[in-house]
């Protein structure tokens, strides 16, 4: 029988923890990092936890430097403890709105951004459907970065950032505007421009990641979109309070000049999304958009969703495709 | 303009509303899923469903194939394609609905299978925050493993979970005997009230349903590298159209 984890939240928070570094974690710190979440834990308590997880293959000793996950751990944490699982994704992408410092009125600051890995003999061709996504002004933020120098890009890959749009819902924090990120979808929008949904998923109701799911399942047409006007491509919604609509108004139309593009009509407003009465729908386009148009061309690219921040100028400069 | 979204939760009541299948005189109507494959692979595609159904990986031994040029639906099979209908596991749900048994679905995902027995859900998307139903986008996921469960007993499946108010456990027990007295075989699992089923947690009160996808057997079709396009919850179709897979 294989083994797994199957009711101590403890085992899996360490596996997650593991899953984000990219060195080996020692007892020590691992307890530290544990505490950070809520989980107090003596390090002769820790060593017990990783002693059993080292018997079942999830974790293993590098000298003393101390622990790493193995494959199998890797899976592990994808796989254990669903219901824990379920708005996971979303709770790290509300970490980046909170840590991303972008202030629209002076374009400066830090935005939160998705790092995406390329085979390097497909790097020039993956760029140039980046570039079709940012000319049309289907990205979030229409530039990218690449980077090389990186511990998390896998040998023989390149990395390349594009701006996330949880930078929007930082950006409406810090102006004192509670946003609740809802729904990642897929938005259909014709040649004049009108838009609306054909399909959402609820952040908090999947362990699976939303805007990968409706790329790999061959659900947009980014590049009929890029290339006639007239596709389908991703976009998430956050709700704020309608009470909050001429200050939201004003700071789209801030990010709008910064460089940032919406949907129709700035992305306010009800689309064909489910009504509240007291709440207003904010649709950003995804920054997926750009390696959804590469992975219908055929490449193979990784990507993980909300990576980190990074200074707006950083990424903003990088292509100059604006 | 773009019609209000409907949420797979409320697709599926639309649905159960008009099911009017009663098991025990095998008449009226079912809900079916479509799947198209390439006619080429007929063959192989039946042998894998007979396959799937012998390892309890199937929600049922009826099935409808088309032909190019055949109608399901409303639907016209395209040239060189089969289509292939088979039971979509909601019909339960719907069943269960009109025996009066307070029944809610929650969610579909993979599950995770060693030694031949259900271990627990290792992805979900609840239905209440989706509009496509979750077996059809999972199955792109490439994370299922059916043909390895079918071989030796372990591997990744489609299947979804509903709950039900403990009060009716009695009844639902009745119910659930009395379909597989007739073949309804896709049960993965019931729990106990207040228990979390396959990792899956439950209301207050309730008890959880797991079942097999109704799509598996088309899923397993896919992992063997034969192209094969599944739409879920894809109408309602009278069982007395649907033949047998003893036929074929």
């Amino acid at each position: 029988m294989t083994p797994s984890i199957r009711s101590e939240r403890k085992y899996l928070e360490i596996l997650r923890i593991l899953a984000e570094s990219h060195e080996p974690l020692g007892a020590k710190r691992l307890s530290e990092k544990m505490a950070e979440r809520g989980f107090v834990l003596s390090d002769r308590a820790v060593q017990y936890y990783l002693q059993y997880l080292d018997e079942m293959g999830f974790t293993e000793k590098v000298g003393n430097r101390g622990r790493l996950l193995t494959e199998a751990g890797i899976a592990e944490s994808e796989s254990a403890l669903v219901d824990q699982r379920l708005g996971f994704i979303i709770s790290r992408l509300e970490q980046l709105a909170f840590r991303s410092t972008f202030d629209p009125s002076t374009a400066t600051g830090s935005v939160a951004y998705n790092l995406s890995f390329v085979r390097e003999e497909d790097l020039q061709a993956v760029t140039a459907a980046f570039d079709e996504v940012a000319a049309a002004g289907y990205g979030f933020l229409n530039a990218y970065r690449i980077v090389d120098a990186d511990p998390r890009i896998p040998d023989g890959h390149a990395g390349i950032m594009t701006a996330c749009s949880v930078t929007l819902d930082g950006v409406l924090q810090k102006m004192g505007i509670p946003t609740r990120l809802e729904y990642a979808g897929r938005i259909a929008v014709d040649e004049h421009g009108a838009a609306g949904f054909l399909d959402l998923i609820g952040y908090r109701g999947t362990s699976v990641d939303p805007l990968h799911l409706f790329i790999s399942a061959g659900l947009t047409s980014i590049n009929r979109l890029v290339t006639t006007r007239a596709g389908v491509a991703l976009a998430n919604v956050r709700a704020v309070p309608a009470a909050a609509r001429y200050r939201v108004e004003v700071t789209v139309g801030l990010m709008e000049e910064c460089g940032f593009t919406f949907p129709a009509g700035g992305g306010i407003g009800e689309f064909n999304l489910p009504k509240h009465p007291y709440r207003l729908s904010v649709v950003a386009l995804s920054g997926m958009n750009m390696v959804g148009n590469a992975i219908e061309k055929g490449y193979t690219i990784k990507t993980e969703i909300g990576a980190g921040t990074v200074p707006f100028e950083k990424i903003a400069d990088a292509t100059g495709s604006r | 303009m773009h019609a209000p979204l409907k949420f797979t939760n409320h697709r599926i009541e639309e649905y159960a509303l008009k099911v009017t299948y009663r098991p025990e005189d095998d008449t009226g109507k079912i809900i079916y899923n479509l799947s198209l494959i390439e006619s080429r692979d007929l063959e192989f595609a039946l042998s894998v469903m007979k396959e799937a159904h012998k390892r309890g990986i199937t929600i049922s031994d009826r099935l409808l194939v088309t032909g190019p040029g055949g109608q399901v639906g409303g639907y016209t099979v395209p040239d060189g394609r089969h289509g292939i209908c088979t039971m979509c596991s909601i019909t339960l749900d719907a069943l269960l609905l009109q025996r009066g048994i307070p029944a809610s679905p929650i969610g579909g995902g993979i599950v995770e299978v060693d030694g031949r027995v259900a271990q627990r859900f290792t992805s979900m998307i609840l239905y209440r925050d989706t509009t496509l139903d979750p077996l059809e986008v999972l199955i792109s996921q490439e994370a299922t493993s059916i043909l390895d469960v079918m071989r030796r007993g372990k591997g990744n499946i489609l299947a979804n979970i509903r709950e039900c108010h403990m009060e009716a456990e009695q009844l639902l027990g009745t119910v659930l005997d009395e379909l597989s007295a007739i073949g309804f075989s896709g049960i993965l699992d019931v729990g106990a009230p207040n228990v979390p089923l396959l990792g899956v947690p439950v209301s207050p009160q309730y008890i959880g349903v797991a079942m097999v996808g109704g799509t598996n057997a088309m899923a397993a079709v896919r992992e063997a590298g034969r192209p094969v396009v599944t739409r879920a919850l894809k109408g309602l179709i009278d069982i007395r159209e649907m033949d047998y897979l003893d036929d074929y």
